[in-house]
């Protein structure tokens, strides 16, 4: 059963509206009845409201949304992320409960709009997982060990961040192509391939999703176009040492930097795989997309198809399906830092079931492109890569 | 030492059973049959050559083998992408030595298994593209040469710019005496390495087999930060193993000399200290009949760059003060640079006029048609076995050399032993593990 329903409304605003099933939110999450006003104020200009409903009832503070507008004034010739920073209300970046949403759009006019019948307002919405500020065990080695550095042990505290809970999905990844993918930027021939990927090249650069490919993570995405989608919607990568925590956990789930006395400890910090210590197939269980047919898919797996076996902040497809791109560096011996290598993690649907383990990392060239990788996004404070 | 072909090995080490058999000759081939692969080793090089193998009309890669089984995907991966047939996945590349199918294995495997592994592949009736270094150290690469001339392979070793069209033009220059007579050439390989960390010993992963991957080499406690490159137990080092390319393009320009007469050597531990016992600085002497070729190699002068991606197969020259991997020949009449990777060159008359350019393209797709090509024809490969031999035989003294107080060596090619040390002499050959060792007689 596919979920999604696009609707552009077009005119004076145009937002994508997607309705999805409750059960599986696996891209933009639900949102609706999206309005756009120009108001004057009288000191700061004009502004712009953007009311919408964020309809998905699983919003929570634990699984929140993150929420970004688009914008165009071209006739959505050309889009531009609306800068976080000149947002205020209810709305907008980290969005943790449904219901109606009201943001306000300060300094439009530096835009050099003055009429709202020039602009064009979208409005989506990725669902994320909270990982709170604290401790955690890291057991992998930054970088595969190799960290420049000399620094082989992380800073085991990392400050709050949220991550997206499903890999980014063919979907998405066709909706950023039609945005900005104009003269083919993003996107390769490869990813046509049914099987495999499934976003189609029409003519005149635009791209069409193959049907019932819309919920299967993206594939064939160098790290330049991971990095290209998320800067789009004001995400990054996530580093090694976020994506590891995001399988195991903290030391507290609930996080260990507050005065909170109120505390949850985590039964398994050490774990190996996101749901605990079992291996992916113990006991005839298949616990996540890895090599071989017998876990249910020969390929990929739509996200969140072993939702059950998510890591204890939520987050899913983290063992398996498609590996995934950070941030990390990893320094090569032999290239002098010239290819610019860099890590990915979590195993794929072509690994081996312990190869989609916590730690178990391999180096890509950052053009590389392969059916066996693919990304997610991470909301958090600027993180440098090691 | 007792021979051993291969079946015994395989039963001594494996358990396996199975029948003596006379090896078979390669495989009789058609015209258009593809040539049918086999990789050891799906590091990046092993599964950068499977895909290039794999992509190829006249070739199939049938087998991948890894010892370390969180490598299968990658390579699998790209191999199903460049071919329609999907290959076998192993851990042990020695299963796939019975297939009479595979005429051709590929040994991307690190430096202590290219001897063994080669030697097996070569007594199974399988030609071979081993990476360079060509061996872990100077009795093993005599046997691989030894192995490859009694079981008729053809031995290519990944000494891809011998292959690359700009580099005859520069030795046909250079015999043609348009730089004079040569008698000094500087090999550079100035690069930037990390430091190994420093992390305790841990329990081996599961789906590693640690056991054949240490195979000949000591079966050390696991460490998932030690790099099997910084270790003498399984490498000749990251200096042998990158400056071979510029010293065998040093040798080949200047017609293929065989020994070295003496190498001096100093080398030490500068800057990378922790964890590693190859020298982080080398700066060799190679005194050859009527040639002195110099080494200069660090691993700590990031200011000196590989030559960049994008001047590698156009028509530009690196910035040659800076260039990490460049060749200097100097003769009596004229000089010139030599650029590996496609780098190109540029001869200057005494006057330090520049008087020839040459635009470089690698040599990688070359390399590997003359390998194909020979499969098919039987003749010797561009980069023979002898070849690799001879050109990482220079490295492996001056690594003895600064194993024994950077003492200045003789060598007699005739024996390849040293004259003038015994202590030099135990370094010629390693110790190896019961069950992995390589035949006298191979």
């Amino acid at each position: 059963m596919k979920r999604q329903r696009r609707l552009c409304c077009i005119g004076v605003c145009s937002a994508v509206v997607l309705a999805l099933g409750a059960a599986a939110p696996a891209r933009w999450l639900a949102t609706d009845g999206v309005k756009v006003r120009l108001e004057p104020t009288e000191l700061g200009g004009p502004k712009i409201v953007v009311e919408y409903d964020l309809k998905d009832p699983n919003v929570t503070p634990e699984s929140p949304a993150y929420v970004f507008l688009r914008y165009s004034q071209d006739s959505g010739d050309t889009w531009q992320l609306v800068p976080m920073d000149a947002l205020r209300g209810n709305g907008f970046d980290i969005v943790d409960k449904p219901g109606h949403k009201e943001v306000l759009w300060w300094g439009i006019d530096q835009t050099g709009v003055a009429d709202l019948a020039q602009i064009e307002v979208r409005v989506r919405a990725i669902a994320m997982a909270k990982v709170p500020a604290g401790r955690f065990t890291m057991k992998s080695l930054p970088g595969g060990g190799l960290d420049e550095s000399g620094a082989t042990r992380p800073d085991p505290n990392l400050p709050l961040y949220y991550i997206a809970k499903y890999e980014t999905t063919i979907a998405m990844y066709a909706d950023y192509l039609n945005e900005v993918g104009g003269e083919g930027a993003g996107w390769n021939a490869r990813m046509a391939r049914p099987e495999r990927c499934g976003i189609i090249q029409e003519g005149n650069h635009t791209y069409s999703v193959s049907p019932g490919r819309e919920d299967y993570p993206v594939t064939y995405v160098s790290w330049y176009d991971a990095m290209g989608f998320l800067r789009w919607c004001g995400l990054r990568l996530p580093t090694e040492a976020e994506w590891e925590k995001a399988v195991r956990g903290g030391l507290y789930l609930d996080g260990d930097r507050t005065a909170d006395i109120h505390r949850d400890p985590n039964p398994l910090p050490e774990r190996r795989y996101p749901w605990g210590d079992e291996d992916p197939n113990a006991d005839g269980v298949y616990r996540c997309n890895f090599d071989g047919a017998d876990d249910g898919f020969e390929r990929l797996a739509p996200v969140g198809s072993f939702q059950r076996f998510a890591s204890p902040y939520g987050v899913c497809d983290l063992a398996g399906n498609v590996a995934e791109w950070t941030l990390d560096w990893y320094s090569t011996s032999y290239h002098a830092g010239l290819d610019g290598f860099r890590m990915v993690r979590g195993g794929s649907w072509m690994a081996v079931p312990e190869g989609c383990d916590a730690v178990t990392g391999a180096t890509q060239l950052p053009l590389q492109e392969s059916s066996i990788m693919g990304f997610r996004g991470v909301r958090g404070p600027a993180a440098t890569p090691r | 030492m007792d021979t051993l072909n291969r079946r015994a090995f395989l039963r001594s080490s494996l358990g396996v059973a199975g029948t003596l058999a006379l090896w078979p000759p390669a495989r009789a081939r058609g015209a258009n049959d593809k040539i049918v692969v086999g990789v050891m080793g799906l590091g990046g090089r092993g599964t950068y050559l499977a895909e290039k193998f794999a992509e190829r009309s006249d070739a199939e890669v049938a087998y991948l083998c890894d010892p370390n089984t969180r490598r299968f995907a990658r390579a699998r991966e790209a191999v199903e992408e460049a071919q329609d047939r999907p290959p076998k996945m192993l851990q042990d590349f020695r299963k796939m030595l019975d297939d009479k199918s595979v005429d051709v294995i590929i040994n991307a495997t690190p430096d202590h298994w290219h001897a063994l592994g080669s030697i097996l592949a070569c007594q199974a009736g399988k030609d071979v593209f081993v990476e360079k270094p060509l061996a872990h150290n100077i009795w093993e690469g005599r046997k691989m040469v030894e192995a490859a001339r009694k079981h008729q392979r053809v031995v290519q070793v990944g000494m891809q710019s011998r292959s690359a069209p700009y580099v005859q033009k520069a030795r046909d220059y250079i015999l043609a005496g348009k730089l004079g007579e040569v008698y000094l050439v500087r090999v550079y390989n100035m690069m930037q390495h990390p430091k190994q960390a420093d992390t305790p010993d841990g329990p081996v992963p599961d789906g590693f087999d640690y056991e054949l991957w240490c195979g000949p080499a000591p079966k050390r406690p696991y460490n998932p930060s030690r790099q099997w490159l910084n270790q003498w137990d399984y490498s000749c080092g990251p200096i042998a193993g990158d400056a071979v390319h510029q010293f065998d393009l040093a040798r080949f320009l200047t017609g293929d000399i065989p020994y070295p007469k003496a190498v001096s050597q100093t080398g030490a531990i500068r800057v990378l200290r922790g964890g590693r016992d190859m020298p982080d600085t080398q700066m060799a002497l190679f005194e050859y009949d009527n040639l002195t070729i110099t080494l200069d190699a660090t691993l700590w002068t990031p200011y000196m760059k590989k030559i960049p991606a994008g001047i590698r197969d156009s028509d530009q020259f690196p910035n040659w003060p800076f260039c990490a991997t460049k060749v200097e020949v100097l003769g009596t009449e004229g000089f010139m640079y030599f650029g590996r990777h496609g780098g190109g060159w540029q001869a200057y008359d005494r006057d330090g006029e520049l008087v020839h350019s040459e635009y470089g393209r690698q040599g990688d797709k070359e390399h590997q048609d003359n390998f194909v090509e020979c499969v098919r024809s039987r003749k010797r490969a561009t980069s023979d076995v002898e070849i690799g031999h001879l050109s990482v035989l220079p490295f492996h003294i001056a690594n003895i050399s600064y194993r024994v107080g950077n003492q200045r060596l003789e060598f007699d090619g005739a024996t390849e032993s040293f004259t003038n040390c015994d202590e030099a002499n135990q370094y010629l050959k390693r110790q190896y593990r019961p069950g992995w060792t390589i035949p006298e007689n191979v």
